[in-house]
């Protein structure tokens, strides 16, 4: 059962001199529990194809459904209860609320959700210590280093119960082992957890962990594999 | 404690600096609007406490027509009746009854137009607070054994020569003639001897006023007991002004009773309007404020684009982003305005004990009725009404900042590279 179906995707940006074609007519499926990567070169269209499936930026054309919902028709206001509900993200430059501890970084989501309080301390502690940072629950960002943040930012993503998790660049700031860290971590909760990642990258390293690779070129999907 | 709460009130403190800047500009500001409110609330409260207590009593009754003609014939009609209602209603303190009369004072050196009152000093003493304001060697009050004396101002002894003019001493005991006319056209001659001289704040009152004993003054006209031209009456407390002044038009239809605001029409306005007018001064200094308080913002909304548009894209909806710059803009108003409140409520609280004189300044002040020295103070409600007029502020001040933050695109703020 697919969580994500796209259908014929374009988008097209129509700036001042020049049209850019950046999604060329794309259709994908991704199931629950896929750990997937999206590569390509630079300017291929990854980080819109990725913007427009979560939701954070519109299509030209064609449609996103998620879980039955397509969300393509969702007025802005409906998108952003969508996203908060629906869809987690990881950043490339970490962005966590820097006035604001590890643990209160993880449950900032929940709290917007309007969850339990009491729910929302048990989940926060067993996620941040899931991605191994128990000892930093109450470190500002600005105390931790760029991988604890990466890694406060994927417990703050896994927080909110969604349906999965994006993922741009979420290495591109990030030195060899502590790629090697988040990678690990990510594939860990993909399998304990069961979350959906998708996710970008350059990085070859990255690419060899993933379940799945989509080679995107001009906007197309031109290689579609799944490993074993 | 609400999440996005706290995150605008750390929020304050992320860029101490810059806070600080506009903290200190907004306690500058509302320390100096609130002192100078309580220092015009000084002023106007001696002026208000000057006129009840000294130049007209709360409510004052007489007969219409001697409002029209200050006649001398023109006595109050049914005293007996009315004195009764007055010594049995208790929201009075107490009362005077008074004779006025229009007269010329000479002296050997001198002469001027007085309003000369005849009182008894029991009744009104009881009403009025200018016995306390004899000048130093400045003698007695009037006393009902001691006939024959007056008690004139300062003023009036300078005027009629009743004092010397290089040493400045009294010349206590002089006598004074007064001539006025009476009942039938005739001209009445009488002599007084000075016993005592006040001094007010209020150089017209002081000017105009000279006092006897009443029935000195009844001999000589002659008048009986009931016949009187002003009963002053004092409450014991401000807030039954109206309702007994309407009182008493209703049940004694030949009797005016006009209270203090319409004797004295500026304190009556002051006492109304001053509120508002010093809600008008601190307007004025927290819509300058206002300004740096926006920039402020917006340079904070400007800087943070990239965590504004993370915020909108993890599912923060518009609301809660406005409700977040509105109450950062709230805090950090209310910061400064808290501080300066405080600072300016203890200048007032200090300056309320020492006094400010403003008598080697102005010569002026006293002669339009105002006190050179002024005890600032401010009653606790103009807190209440300056701490909304603050929230107010802060949240005009958030719009603008939170529209631009409304209007970031998260897509565009998280593209830009930090
Ligand atoms: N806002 C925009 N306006 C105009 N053109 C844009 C805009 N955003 C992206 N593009 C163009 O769309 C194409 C795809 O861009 P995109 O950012 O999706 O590529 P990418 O694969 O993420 O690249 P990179 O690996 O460098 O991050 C590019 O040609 C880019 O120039
Ligand atoms: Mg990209």
């Amino acid at each position: 059962m697919s969580v994500i179906e796209i259908r014929d995707l374009v988008k097209i940006y129509d700036g001042s001199a020049v049209e850019v074609t950046a999604i060329d007519n794309v259709n994908l499926n991704i199931d629950a529990g896929e750990f997937t990567a999206i590569v390509g070169p630079s300017g291929s269209g990854k980080t819109t194809l990725l913007n427009m499936i979560g939701g954070l930026d519109s299509p030209t054309s064609g449609s996103i459904i998620i879980d039955s919902v397509d969300i393509t028709r969702l007025k802005s206001k409906q998108l952003i209860d969508f996203r908060l509900n629906n869809i987690g993200f990881v950043f490339q430059s970490y962005n966590l609320i820097p006035v604001l501890t590890a643990a209160e970084n993880t449950s900032f989501v929940m709290e917007l959700q309007k969850r339990e309080k009491s729910l929302i301390n048990e989940r926060t502690k067993s996620i941040l210590t899931d991605v191994g940072l128990s000892a930093k629950m109450n470190s500002r960002p600005n105390q931790m280093s760029g991988g604890e943040q990466q890694r406060v930012a994927v417990a703050r993503a896994m927080a909110s119960g969604p349906k999965f998790i994006i993922a741009d660049e979420p290495t591109a700031n990030l030195d060899t082992k502590n790629t090697e860290k988040l990678l690990d971590m990510m594939e860990e909760m993909n399998e304990k957890r069961g979350i959906t990642f998708i996710f970008s990258t350059h990085d070859q390293r990255v690419i060899s962990k993933a379940h799945r690779i989509i080679v995107l070129e001009d906007g197309r999907i031109i290689k579609d594999e799944k490993k074993q | 404690m609400d999440r996005i709460l706290s995150v605008s009130w750390k929020n304050v403190w992320r860029n101490k600096k810059r806070s600080l800047i506009v903290i200190t500009a907004v306690m500058l500001g509302t320390a100096a609007g609130v002192f100078t409110s309580g220092l015009m609330n000084g002023w106007v409260d001696q002026r208000i406490r000057s006129v009840i207590n000294i130049e007209q009593s709360h409510i004052k009754l007489y007969n219409p027509d001697f409002l029209k003609n200050e006649e001398l014939t023109n006595y109050i009609k049914g005293v007996a009746p009315l004195e009764k209602y007055l010594k049995v209603n208790n929201k009075i303190k107490g009362f005077s009854k008074r004779i006025k009369i229009m007269a010329m004072a000479a002296t050997s050196r001198g002469n001027t137009g007085l309003m000369l009152l005849g009182v008894n000093p029991d009744e009104e003493m009881v009403v009025s607070e200018l016995y306390k304001d004899i000048v130093p060697d400045g003698g007695q009050y009037l006393d009902n054994n001691k006939p024959g004396g007056i008690f004139i101002s300062d003023k009036t002894a300078e005027t009629l020569h009743t004092k010397n003019k290089e040493t400045g001493k009294y010349k206590l005991r002089s006598k004074i003639v007064f001539t006025f006319t009476g009942k039938e056209g005739e001209m009445i001659s009488q002599s007084y001897r000075v016993c005592g001289i006040f001094k007010t704040s209020n150089t017209a009152f002081d000017q105009m006023c000279a006092f006897v004993l009443d029935k000195d003054l009844r001999s000589a006209i002659p008048l009986n007991e009931n016949e009187i031209h002003e009963i002053a009456v004092i409450l014991n407390d401000n807030s039954d002004l109206s309702s007994v002044k309407d009182d008493i038009n209703k049940r004694f239809p030949n009797i005016s009773a006009l209270d203090w605001k319409e004797l004295a029409p500026d304190a009556g306005m002051m006492s109304e309007y001053m509120y508002i007018y010093y809600m008008i001064i601190m307007g004025f200094i927290l819509f300058a404020l206002a300004f740096g308080i926006i920039n402020t913002m917006l340079m904070a909304i400007l800087e943070r684009g990239k965590e504004i548009g993370m915020l909108m894209a993890i599912g923060m909806n518009r609301s809660k982003v406005f409700k977040m710059i509105m109450l950062e803009t709230v805090f950090l108003t209310m910061v400064g305005a808290m501080v300066g409140m405080a600072v300016g409520w203890l200048l007032i609280t200090i300056t309320g004990k020492t006094g400010i004189d403003f008598s080697s300044v102005e010569e002026g002040f006293e002669a339009i009725g105002w006190s050179s020295v002024v005890y600032p103070n401010i009653p606790a409600g103009f807190f209440f009404g300056v701490t909304l007029m603050v929230v107010l502020t802060g949240i005009a001040a958030s719009l603008l900042p939170a529209r631009k933050a409304l209007k970031m695109n998260p897509v565009e703020a998280l593209r830009t590279d930090n």
